[in-house]
C-alpha cells in the first residue's frame, strides 16, 4: 500500500440557512486504501460526498484531489475521480450500453474498447444492450459500477453502495472494491450506516458526528487483549482478581480484565483454588459496532441499524 | 461541446414521447390538408368569382389606408394590397386558390404554433427531466462544467424545433401537392413602386423564419422555468398557458405604454407583412430588440440557478 494522498479535504465548511452542517473537516485519503465513512444519520456524510465530487459548493474550505482544487480548476480536479451516490440512477429508457457511451463521451479519452473492457468486468455482455428499465437492482449496481470505472479513476468515491443489494450482492461488490483497490492502487471512499459492512471493507475508518470528524481509525489495529470473565460468588471472584494485580470491569454479569492471554491459564488456577466456580472465560473483542456507539453516544445508530 | 449535443439528441430521440410527437405533426398536417381536400370537393362552391374578391379586397385595403391609427408598417403593407388588386384586376392576373400547393406552402407558418407546443414540451423537460429521473448527480459528476451541460440542452431544444419547423414545411408542401397539386395563378409583390412577380417560395420561407420567432421565444421560456423549477409539468403549463393568454394580454393592454415592452407585443414578427398589428407604431427593429433583452434575461436567469445550485435530492 503506498502512501501518496491522493485526496486533500482542508478545513471544509458548509452552511446551508443558518445551520452548519459540516465544521472545518480535515481528511486526506491515499491510494490503494479503502477509507470508510461513518456516522449516524444526519451527520453530514452525505453532504461531505456531494461537495468532494461537486454536486454542492463548500461555503468554506476547499478539497484537491490529484493536487488540483475542485473550486478553481473543477474539470481537473474529477478527471480522474469515478463516482456512485446512492443509487446509480441511469437512463431507463436507453439500453445500458448508450448509457455507458452517453457517460463515456464526458470524458476524455475514453475509447469503445475501454466500455466493452469494462462490461466485462462487472459481467454485463450478456444484457448490456437491454433497457436500464428491465434491470434489477443488483444489474443497475453493476451497471453504476461500471459508469464509475469508464475512466480510470484514481479515486473511486460511493455513497452508501450497497443499499438494496442482497447477502450475495454485497459480498460481491466488496471483493470487487477490494479488487480494483489493490491492482489499481485506486483510493475509496465509501459512506455507509452498515458497521459491520465498513468494518469488513475498509482499512482505515473515518466517523463523522454533527458535522465533525471525531476520529480517524485504522481497522484491525491491535487491540488491548481482553477478557470477560464469569464466576460465581462474583464479589469473590473480584477480590481474587484484584488481588492478582487486575484492573477489574464489571461487565454484564461477570468482569473484564485487561491481560495478554499467557497470564489467563494462571488466574483460572487461583480462581477454582479460591473455591469460586468459574461460568465462562472468554476473549472479549469490542465491536466496531461497540467502538462506534461508544464514540458517538450512542442514540441515532439504532434507527441506522435497523433500516 | 459536439459530443454533449450528440448525448441529448441521443436521449431526447431515445424516448418515445419524442417519437409520438413527430407522428402526431405529420398526422395532423396530413388530416388538415385531407379535410381541406373533403371540404372542397363535398361544399357545392359558391363561386364568388375572383375579380370580385379583389375588388373587395381593393375596398378594404383603401378604407383602411383612411384610417388616421395605422402604423407605418401597416401603410406599406395596404398600399401594397391596393396596388396588387388593381393590378391582378388590370391584368387579369388570377391570385391562387386556397386548395393548391401555392397557397398552402404560403400558409404554412401559421402551423408552426404546433412546432411550438411541441418545442415547449421538450424545453421544459429536458433539465426538469434530469432532476426528476435523479439522473442529475450522474451527469454533473463528470469533468464538464455545468454551463457547457445547460447550454448543449439548449441547443439540443433549438435543434428540435428547427427539425420540427422543417418537417412541418415540407409536409405541408408534399400533402398539398398530392392532395391539390400545382395551381394556376400568380404570385405578386409590391415592391414599393411597382408590382412585381415574386417567388412564393421565398415568400413562404420568410414568414416561416419570422414566426420561429415565437418558438424560440416560448420555447426559451419553458427552457427557463424547467431548470428554475425543476418541474417539468409546471414549466409546460405555464409556458401554454402564456402562449395562449399572453397575446391576449396585448389587447387589454393596449392602452398602456407598457405594452410596448410586453414580450406577446413583439413575438409574432409576421405582424409586419401580415397588417395585422394591435400595437401599430412598434417597428421591426424595436421587437428585435425586445425579444433579445427578454431572451437574454431569460438566459440569465437559466444559467444563474444551474450553476449554483446545490444538488441535494
Amino acid at each position: 500500500m503506498s502512501n501518496e494522498k491522493i485526496v486533500e479535504i482542508r478545513k471544509l465548511s458548509k452552511t446551508i440557512g443558518k445551520k452548519q452542517i459540516i465544521k472545518n473537516l480535515n481528511l486526506d485519503l491515499h491510494k490503494g486504501e479503502i477509507t470508510g465513512f461513518l456516522g449516524p444519520n444526519g451527520a453530514g456524510k452525505t453532504t461531505t460526498i456531494r461537495m468532494m465530487v461537486g454536486l454542492m459548493k463548500p461555503t468554506q474550505g476547499d478539497i484537491l484531489i490529484g493536487g488540483k482544487s475542485i473550486r478553481t480548476d473543477f474539470e481537473g480536479s474529477i478527471e480522474k475521480v469515478g463516482v456512485i451516490v446512492e443509487n446509480p440512477e441511469m437512463y431507463k429508457f436507453m439500453s445500458g450500453y448508450k448509457n455507458l457511451v452517453h457517460f463515456a463521451r464526458m470524458h476524455k479519452g475514453v475509447t469503445k474498447a475501454r466500455i466493452d473492457e469494462v462490461i466485462q468486468q462487472v459481467g454485463m455482455q450478456n444484457r448490456i444492450k437491454e433497457k436500464v428499465g428491465s434491470y434489477s437492482l443488483g444489474m443497475r449496481q453493476r451497471l453504476g459500477l461500471a459508469q464509475a470505472l469508464l475512466n480510470n479513476p484514481e479515486f473511486l468515491i460511493l455513497d452508501e453502495p450497497t443499499n438494496g443489494l442482497d447477502p450475495a450482492g454485497i459480498r460481491e461488490f466488496r471483493m470487487y472494491l477490494r479488487k480494483v483497490a489493490r491492482e489499481n492502487d485506486v483510493a475509496i471512499f465509501v459512506s455507509s450506516h452498515l458497521l459491520s459492512e465498513i468494518e469488513l471493507l475498509c482499512d482505515r475508518i473515518a466517523i463523522i458526528q454533527n458535522g465533525e470528524l471525531i476520529d480517524i481509525k485504522n481497522v484491525n489495529e491491535h487491540q488491548q487483549s481482553r477478557y470477560y470473565i464469569e464466576a460465581k460468588p462474583a464479589d469473590q471472584a473480584k477480590q481474587v482478581l484484584e488481588e492478582i494485580g487486575f484492573t477489574v470491569h464489571p461487565h454484564e454479569n461477570g468482569y473484564l480484565i485487561d491481560t495478554e492471554p499467557e497470564h489467563i491459564p494462571g488466574a483460572i488456577k487461583l480462581l477454582t483454588a479460591a473455591g469460586v466456580d468459574l461460568y465462562a472465560v472468554q476473549p472479549h473483542r469490542t465491536t466496531l459496532e461497540d467502538q462506534f456507539l461508544e464514540m458517538t453516544g450512542g442514540g441515532e445508530i439504532a434507527q441506522a441499524h435497523t433500516k | 461541446m459536439l459530443k454533449l449535443i450528440q448525448n441529448e439528441w441521443m436521449k431526447l430521440w431515445s424516448k418515445k414521447a419524442t417519437w409520438i410527437m413527430a407522428i402526431l405533426l405529420i398526422v395532423i398536417l396530413l388530416a388538415n390538408a385531407g379535410i381541406t381536400k373533403w371540404i372542397e370537393s363535398t361544399a357545392p362552391a359558391p363561386e364568388i368569382e375572383w375579380q370580385e374578391m379583389e375588388m373587395m379586397n381593393l375596398a378594404s385595403a383603401e378604407d383602411q389606408l383612411q384610417n388616421p391609427d395605422i402604423g407605418p408598417a401597416q401603410q406599406d403593407y395596404y398600399e401594397g394590397q391596393a396596388a396588387i388588386a388593381e393590378y391582378r384586376l388590370a391584368n387579369d392576373a388570377a391570385p391562387f386558390k386556397v386548395e393548391s400547393l401555392q397557397q398552402q406552402v404560403l400558409d404554412s407558418h401559421m402551423m408552426l404554433s404546433l412546432v411550438t407546443l411541441f418545442t415547449v414540451i421538450v424545453g421544459a423537460g429536458i433539465v426538469a427531466s434530469e432532476f426528476s429521473q435523479g439522473t442529475i448527480k450522474m451527469l454533473l459528476t463528470r469533468p464538464v462544467k455545468r454551463w457547457k451541460i445547460l447550454t448543449s440542452k439548449y441547443i439540443t431544444t433549438m435543434l428540435f424545433a428547427l427539425l420540427f419547423a422543417i418537417l412541418t414545411f415540407v409536409s405541408i408542401a408534399l400533402f398539398s401537392w398530392i392532395f391539390f397539386g400545382v395551381g394556376d395563378g400568380a404570385f405578386l409583390v409590391w415592391n414599393g413602386s411597382e408590382v412585381v412577380e415574386g417567388s412564393y417560395w421565398a415568400e413562404a420561407l420568410k414568414l416561416s423564419v419570422l414566426s420561429l420567432a415565437s418558438t424560440w421565444m416560448i420555447g426559451t421560456f419553458a427552457f427557463m422555468l424547467g431548470t428554475v423549477f425543476r418541474s417539468s409539468s409546471l414549466a409546460i403549463g405555464v409556458s401554454i398557458f402564456l402562449m395562449f393568454v399572453g397575446v391576449q394580454l396585448v389587447f387589454l393592454l393596449q392602452r398602456f405604454e407598457i405594452v410596448k415592452y410586453y414580450l406577446f407585443t413583439h413575438t409574432d414578427l409576421t405582424q409586419f407583412y401580415t397588417g395585422f398589428m394591435p400595437i401599430p407604431d412598434i417597428t421591426m427593429a424595436m421587437s428585435l430588440i425586445v425579444l433579445t433583452v427578454y431572451f437574454l434575461v431569460f438566459m440569465v436567469i437559466s444559467y444563474w440557478t444551474f450553476s449554483k445550485r446545490d444538488v441535494t435530492a
